[in-house]
């Protein structure tokens, strides 16, 4: 079941995910690191992924990339671009989508690029390579890519190596290879983490009005509530390798039902609150992946777990339009009120 | 969603701070260049008050914290705690200074000894400075152990590396406050951490706080964390000191453009919040060759001459709230 982020109905969804699962084979069994993941995104909307570390949210970006070494990962399940399969799909063919039809900024802007080469070379890489644009052409584009990522003097930049760059530049390189083809799909892990504020408060900017400007769709993958809060159309919320819960922002934000995304929520410090706030904090630790629990994957760490939960694993249902979540005792008015405190 | 705890402060009317930073320099020379890492900042902190020191990358936050501690030489300036004047003190008289004052660090899982068992890491300072017997130094760091959250029978005997991110940041409190200090210096000890488990140990330094009577320097760069754990406030910015002012109040009517335009950047998970942001342009200068007058002036929308020529002090514009600007907001 997967609904798709609120389109104009008729469109086809550009990306469909469909029962996706991806284990890795390690020493002490299968590690199933993403479990039973649907989803859609329409043209030019954004999904924002928000999980803690461990909880799949790279593995799944990677996966709808199709990045993962497949020596040691199983997928299966479906992965549709424009209604055609790329999971587990020839290299080659994949390379044909790469760049010109799905891209990925990565979360470490220090460590992605190639530090021995001058970065308009690798701006202007994947145009000889993609586009098959001859060089000065190439050139051209890159030194207007540089400037629409507002990199100021792109001449000089373009001559610059990595090294030479701070992290928001860094990470502004790596946008602008990243939409270099114009691509119609950017997948986003992390782009700001590591970033100051100031900082994030630009790339974030920047990549909205760039997705804005080229109609282009945006997977936002974060462990962050704040950032994806302002900038998404719809937010998926995993745990342990499944997705918890998913609504529309404004709706998840208002009327969680999920005791996790409330927990997530509620143990960020916020500027808004009065200093020494007491924070509450999500007791213990997300399950070993190795060993799963038979029930809910949060349940034991749960304030409202009860025996069904440790026992059987709730589906991920729809419960109202576009609101789907996985907890047998979801949170009601009157309990999310009692916990917010109002 | 919270309680909060509301703790009577007294302002102003204690007689002699617990740490008073006079007009610290540091400096790093590298060939013919001269880094500015911190520039001539003062301030003090009271005993019991947690001050948290916030800015981007590369303003001087983590060397002010390093400086205080020592590990750090000062360029020039004065670091005053309580009756010792710290730069001025010799190997020895240093060593006896840092059983009162411990740092803790960002990683947590480099700064512990990875050969060593956990139960013996916490023991170490005890060791190292003889405290009590064998038996004593152990039963110590059991209790420590255990009021950090790790049960030493069950995890005491295993290493760093069976525990997680979280756990070890446990640890290395509980290792910083073995000795029982009156300072503790805190260098981003929950960046790397997930929100679940900072929101854990932001909780359990609240606790030791007010039970070992800490006095606690709190460097990072998240403003809600920052908020969270703090009664006064000092933003940093290219080596100087912007604004200070208790937590609620600078958060609330910050005076420094500075301080601002952090605060406008930075994002809350509400999806009604105002994205009226006007995020700063540019990045900061280098430290090796910083503005002239007031160094935020390249990036500041209200600079005017007197922002190039004339170096903004830090003065009062109410009670304690001291800003650096010679056109705060709000005036």
């Amino acid at each position: 079941m997967s609904t798709t982020v609120a389109g104009d109905g008729a469109a086809p969804p550009l990306l469909e995910v469909e029962g996706l699962n991806v284990s890795f084979a390690t020493s002490r069994g299968p590690l199933h690191a993403v479990q039973d993941v649907s989803l859609s995104l329409a043209q030019g909307k954004t999904l924002g992924i928000v999980g803690e570390s461990g909880s799949g949210k790279t593995v799944l970006s990677r996966a709808i990339m199709g990045l993962l070494p497949r020596a040691s990962s199983t997928q299966t399940g479906s992965v549709r671009y424009h209604g055609q399969e790329i999971l587990n799909a020839p290299n080659d063919e994949l390379r044909k989508l790469w760049s010109t039809h799905i891209a990925m900024v990565f979360q470490d802007p220090m460590t992605s690029l190639n530090p021995v080469q001058r970065i308009g070379h690798q701006i202007s890489e994947p145009l000889k390579v993609h586009l098959k644009l001859p060089r000065g052409e190439a050139k051209e584009t890159a030194l207007s890519l540089l400037m629409q990522v507002g990199i100021p003097s792109p001449v000089e930049r373009y001559e610059n190596y990595p090294a030479q760059l701070s992290g928001g530049m860094r990470q502004r390189v790596m946008i602008a290879i990243a939409l270099a083809c114009a691509p119609r799909l950017l997948l986003a892990d992390e782009p700001t983490t590591g970033l100051d504020v100031t900082v994030q408060a630009q790339i974030l900017d920047l990549l909205g009005k760039l997705q804005h400007d080229r109609d282009m769709a945006m997977i936002l993958v974060t462990h962050d509530l704040g950032v994806v809060a302002t900038r998404t159309d719809e937010i998926i919320v995993m745990y342990a390798g499944n997705v918890v819960e998913r609504a529309p922002t404004k709706v998840l934000f208002k009327s969680m039902a999920m005791p996790y995304t409330e927990a997530l929520l509620n143990s960020m410090p916020r500027i808004a609150n009065p200093s020494h706030t007491r924070l509450s904090a999500i007791e213990g630790r997300p399950p070993d992946l190795l060993h799963a629990p038979a029930g809910c994957p949060f349940a034991p760490r749960c304030p409202y777990a009860q025996e069904k939960c440790t026992l059987e694993k709730p589906p991920l249902v729809e419960q109202a339009p576009g609101h789907s979540y996985a907890c047998w005792y979801p949170l009601t008015a009157e309990n999310r009120a009692a916990a917010v405190g109002v | 969603m919270t309680d909060t705890i509301t703790e009577p402060k007294v302002v102003g009317t204690e007689p002699e701070p617990l740490l008073s930073v006079e007009d610290l320099h540091v400096l790093f020379h590298k060939g013919n260049t001269t880094v500015q890492a911190v520039a001539g900042i003062t301030f003090t902190m009271r005993r019991g008050e947690t001050l948290g020191l916030v800015g981007e990358s590369g303003c001087g936050k983590s060397t002010t914290g390093r400086a205080v501690v020592q590990v750090e030489k000062a360029t020039s300036g004065k670091i005053h705690f309580g009756d010792l004047e710290l730069t001025s003190l010799n190997r020895s008289e240093l060593r006896t200074l840092r059983t009162q004052v411990q740092m803790i660090f960002q990683d947590p899982i480099s700064s512990l000894n990875p050969r060593r068992k956990v139960v013996d890491i916490v023991a170490e300072p005890l060791v190292i400075w003889k405290i009590g017997t064998k038996e004593e130094r152990r039963q110590t760091a059991n209790a420590m152990l255990d009021r950090v959250g790790i049960d030493p029978y069950l995890h005491g005997q295993r290493h760093p590396r069976e525990f997680s991110g979280g756990q070890c940041q446990r640890i290395s409190i509980a290792r910083a406050l073995a000795m029982k200090p009156k300072l503790l210096v805190c260098d981003e000890i929950v960046s790397a951490l997930d929100v679940s488990v900072q929101a854990q140990i932001l909780n359990l330094l609240e606790d030791l706080k007010q039970e070992y009577n800490l006095t606690v320097l709190f460097i990072a760069h998240d403003l809600a964390v920052v908020k969270n754990v703090s009664d006064r406030v000092a933003v940093m910015y290219l080596g100087r000191l912007c604004e200070i002012a208790p937590a609620d109040l600078l958060y609330e009517s910050p005076a420094h453009h500075y301080t601002a335009a952090l605060l406008s950047a930075a994002v809350e998970p509400d999806p009604e919040a105002s994205r009226t942001s006007v995020p700063l342009g540019g990045e900061p200068p280098s430290p090796i060759n910083p503005p002239s007058g007031c160094r935020f002036r390249t990036r500041c929308p209200r600079a005017e001459a007197r922002c190039a020529e004339e170096v903004p002090e830090l003065r009062d514009i109410a009670p304690g709230h001291q800003v650096a600007c010679h056109f705060p907001i709000g005036t």
